[in-house]
C-alpha cells in the first residue's frame, strides 16, 4: 500500500513537473514581444512631431528677438521725432498780429 | 495776388495765394479746394453718406480716417482743456434748436424748441471710434478750423498764402491785414484767427431767437452779453476752441477782439 502511494505520488510529481516545464516553454519567456506597427508609427510621428516643435520655436524665438531689437530701433527714432518735434513747437514764434490802419484784404465774421 | 472763391462747408472759402499767376499755382488752388470737399466728406454731420453721419448712427467704426480720428482727437482734449466749453457732443442740441439741416435750409421760425443733451465719451483705439451710447458728435467749428490748417499748409508750399472760411482763417507767410470788425484790422503775419458769434447763423424757435452756439451745461444757445469774438491763435483749431470758450465767459491768454450786443468792442490779450 505504502509502495503503491509513494509511486502513484512520483507520478504525478512528475507529471505535473512534466507539464509545468511544458507550458514554461511552450511561453518563449526569451523571445521579444513582437512590437504593433500601429504603436510604432505613432511613436515616430511623435519624435517628428517634437524635433518639429523645436524647430519652430527656434524660429519663433530667433523672430522675437529681432522683433525686440526693432521695436527698440523704433521707439528711439520716436522719441527723436517727438523731441525734434518739441524743439520745433518751443522755437515757433507765436502768432504775430498787430492792430493795422490798413484796407483789409479780406474780412473775418462769426462761423 | 490770385483769388479763388467757392462754397464748401456751408460756408464760402476764400484762398488768396501770393504767387505769380501760371499752372503751378492753379494746380496749388485746384489741390486746395479738392481738400475741401475731402475733408467735408470726412466731417459733415449734413451729408448722409460722410463719415462723421456714419459714426454717429452706428455709434461706432473700426476703420476710421485718419483725419476723422484727428479731429474726434483734437475735440475731446480741447473739452478737456476748456473744462467742458467747448464740447463735440453738443449735436442733439443743436438739433433740438432746431439747426437740423444746412443753415441755408433751416426754417426761419417754427415751434418752441427743446434743450437737448449733451455730453458722453468716446474711445479711440488707432482706426477705431466708439461713441457712448446715445452721444453723437457734431464737429462742424472744428472741422471747418481743421480744414483750414490743412489748406493753408498745402497752399504754402506754392507761396505766401492765406485761407479764409467763413470766419475761420489762417495765414503762411506774408503779412495780411484782415478786417475783424467795424473800423478795425489786424496784420496777421502768422497763425490764424476763427471768430465765434450769433450775429449770423440765427433763427426762431416759439419766438426765441436760437443760434448754433450751444452752451453744453443747458444744452441750449448760450445767452450773454457778447455778440462776437474773434481769438488769434498758432492753428485755426485753437484759434476756434478758444473763441467758442471765450464766447461761453471763459477768461483766455490769446489775442481777442470782443464785441457786445450794444456794439462795444475790446481789444484783449495784447491787442492795442
Amino acid at each position: 500500500m505504502t509502495d503503491t502511494s509513494h509511486r502513484t505520488y512520483a507520478v504525478v510529481l512528475a507529471l505535473v513537473v512534466f507539464f509545468v516545464s511544458w507550458a514554461a516553454v511552450a511561453a518563449k519567456p526569451w523571445a521579444t514581444a513582437k512590437r504593433d506597427p500601429q504603436l510604432a508609427a505613432l511613436a515616430q510621428r511623435e519624435q517628428r512631431l517634437r524635433a518639429d516643435a523645436r524647430l519652430v520655436q527656434t524660429v519663433v524665438d530667433q523672430r522675437l528677438a529681432a522683433y525686440r531689437v526693432a521695436l527698440k530701433l523704433r521707439e528711439a527714432q520716436i522719441a527723436q521725432s517727438q523731441a525734434r518735434a518739441l524743439a520745433v513747437n518751443q522755437t515757433a514764434p507765436a502768432p504775430s498780429v498787430r492792430v493795422v490802419n490798413l484796407p483789409p484784404l479780406t474780412i473775418t465774421r462769426s462761423s | 495776388m490770385l483769388r479763388r472763391s467757392f462754397r464748401a462747408m456751408g460756408t464760402e472759402i476764400e484762398l488768396l495765394l501770393d504767387a505769380p499767376a501760371g499752372t503751378k499755382a492753379e494746380i496749388a488752388l485746384d489741390r486746395a479746394e479738392a481738400e475741401f470737399e475731402r475733408l467735408e466728406q470726412v466731417l459733415s454731420r449734413f451729408r448722409e453718406d460722410s463719415e462723421l453721419s456714419q459714426l454717429n448712427r452706428a455709434g461706432k467704426t473700426t476703420d476710421a480716417s485718419p483725419d476723422l480720428v484727428r479731429v474726434v482727437e483734437l475735440a475731446f482734449k480741447a473739452r478737456a482743456a476748456t473744462g467742458g466749453l467747448f464740447d463735440p457732443t453738443v449735436h442733439d442740441a443743436v438739433v433740438a434748436a432746431g439747426y437740423d439741416r444746412t443753415f441755408d435750409e433751416v426754417p426761419a421760425d417754427g415751434p418752441a424748441a427743446e434743450a437737448g443733451s449733451c455730453g458722453g465719451s468716446v474711445h479711440i483705439d488707432g482706426a477705431a471710434i466708439v461713441l457712448e451710447a446715445g452721444t453723437r458728435l457734431d464737429l462742424g467749428g472744428i472741422g471747418k478750423g481743421y480744414a483750414v490748417d490743412r489748406v493753408c499748409e498745402l497752399l504754402a508750399i506754392t507761396g505766401p498764402c492765406l485761407v479764409n472760411a467763413g470766419g475761420d482763417l489762417a495765414v503762411r507767410g506774408g503779412s495780411w491785414p484782415v478786417g475783424v470788425s467795424v473800423g478795425i484790422t489786424l496784420e496777421l503775419t502768422r497763425g490764424a484767427i476763427a471768430t465765434s458769434g450769433r450775429d449770423r447763423r440765427s433763427w426762431r424757435r416759439g419766438g426765441d431767437v436760437m443760434h448754433h452756439l450751444i452752451d453744453p451745461s443747458s444744452g441750449r444757445p448760450a445767452t450773454g452779453e457778447l455778440l462776437r469774438v474773434t481769438v488769434v491763435a498758432d492753428t485755426t483749431t485753437d484759434a476756434e476752441v478758444l473763441a467758442k470758450a471765450a464766447f461761453l465767459g471763459a477768461e483766455i491768454d490769446a489775442p481777442r477782439v470782443l464785441v457786445g450786443s450794444d456794439g462795444t468792442t475790446v481789444l484783449a490779450g495784447g491787442l492795442a
